[in-house]
């Protein structure tokens, strides 16, 4: 009995940090995410940003996603990962408007991925 | 995680009414919650192994989802006999100084073909064999051997079950539907009151009437008469 009750409070403790950490991490990292794609978006909107640009955003999400793949499934890492190999393409070759849509559709995910993960009766279901 | 937590539990919940509701036949010697641990688990642990898109901290979580439901139960079950009720059920008494206890097996949505083959397996091959049997709450049948001497010698055949008469085994005890009826009428019984009625070979027959005691009697009584 007694070591019932510290194996069930050990993996309620377990469970519960570990979900408010994961919560947090992908929150966190996926706002930090967006702010730099905010600020890309409005050098792209200027037709200021260069390569050097996409490619400080492209290497952020390259140190974030090492740890996100513990959370997230790899494809939706993959997603993000292509929509910002082609932007980097398009503004490299100074296509602003062609760079744009692609910007607003990773902040689109920045902002959806996170969602997928908090609890709610539409992701339980 | 608290998400693949929540679908954890709810397929659970789901699976383990299921279960509980489909009786003792559906399980074999593990409480209904254990085979329901046993049915997910395995999944669990196969999904994210073999589709590496899916992070492994998702069947981790869902294990240890499992595990705690497990040991909550397993708290429950000790903490009193009205949990241990509802988790695991309790011991049908389908075998008593009666006979066949049709009530219960119904309960546990068996019948006595059932019953027979459960105990044939376990080497009872009349049902007049066992004083008691016990369909324990893990499905297994616990049995009450009678005293050797009062023993059948050959294999029976279920003759009527829950009112209904098994033509086959008829045929294969060489008795005529007018001969049933014949010993019915001896007997004062209608078939549909039967609960079970089994002969075998040698004439031997086991009758058990609703409400009332089982009897052991002879089928030669029919040729007499």
């Amino acid at each position: 009995m007694k070591k019932t009750i510290i194996t069930i409070i050990a993996v309620v403790i377990l469970l519960t940090v570990g979900a408010v950490y994961e919560n947090r991490f992908i929150l966190n990292e996926f706002n930090d995410f967006d702010t730099s794609l905010s600020t890309l978006y409005s050098k792209i909107e200027n037709q200021t940003a260069t390569d050097l640009d996409v490619y400080a955003v492209q290497s952020k999400w390259v140190e974030k996603k090492r740890h996100l793949h513990a959370f997230i499934p790899h494809n939706e890492i993959k997603e993000v990962d292509l929509w910002l190999a082609e932007s980097v393409i398009y503004v490299k070759n100074k296509q602003w408007e062609e760079a744009l849509p692609k910007i607003e559709v990773l902040r689109e995910l920045a902002e959806q991925i996170p969602i997928t993960f908090s609890v709610r009766l539409e992701n339980i279901l | 995680m608290l998400v693949t937590l929540i679908r954890t539990l709810i397929i659970f919940i789901t699976l383990f009414t299921v279960i509980r509701l489909m009786g003792k036949r559906q399980i074999c010697e593990m409480q209904p919650f254990e085979f329901i641990i046993t049915l997910i688990i395995s999944d669990l642990a196969c999904i994210p192994m073999s589709d590496v898109s899916i992070p492994l901290v998702y069947g981790i979580v869902s294990i240890l989802g499992l595990f705690l439901l497990h040991q909550l139960i397993s708290l429950l079950e000790k903490s009193g006999n009205f949990c241990k009720l509802v988790f695991s059920g309790k011991p049908s008494v389908v075998i008593d100084k009666w006979g066949v206890n049709i009530k219960e097996l119904k309960k546990n949505d068996m019948g006595v073909e059932d019953l027979i083959e459960s105990m044939r397996s376990m080497g009872y091959f009349s049902l007049d064999d066992l004083d008691y049997a016990i369909y324990e709450s893990n499905g297994k049948l616990s049995a009450l051997e009678k005293d050797s001497e009062k023993k059948g010698s050959a294999i029976p055949f279920l003759v009527v079950a829950d009112g209904k008469v098994k033509k086959n085994n008829l045929y294969k005890l060489n008795i005529t539907e007018n001969d049933l009826d014949n010993f019915l009428k001896d007997k004062r019984v209608k078939a549909r009151d039967v609960e079970v009625l089994t002969a075998d070979d040698n004439g031997r027959v086991y009758l058990k009437v609703k409400n009332k005691k089982y009897e052991i009697t002879s089928l030669k009584s029919i040729g007499e008469k």
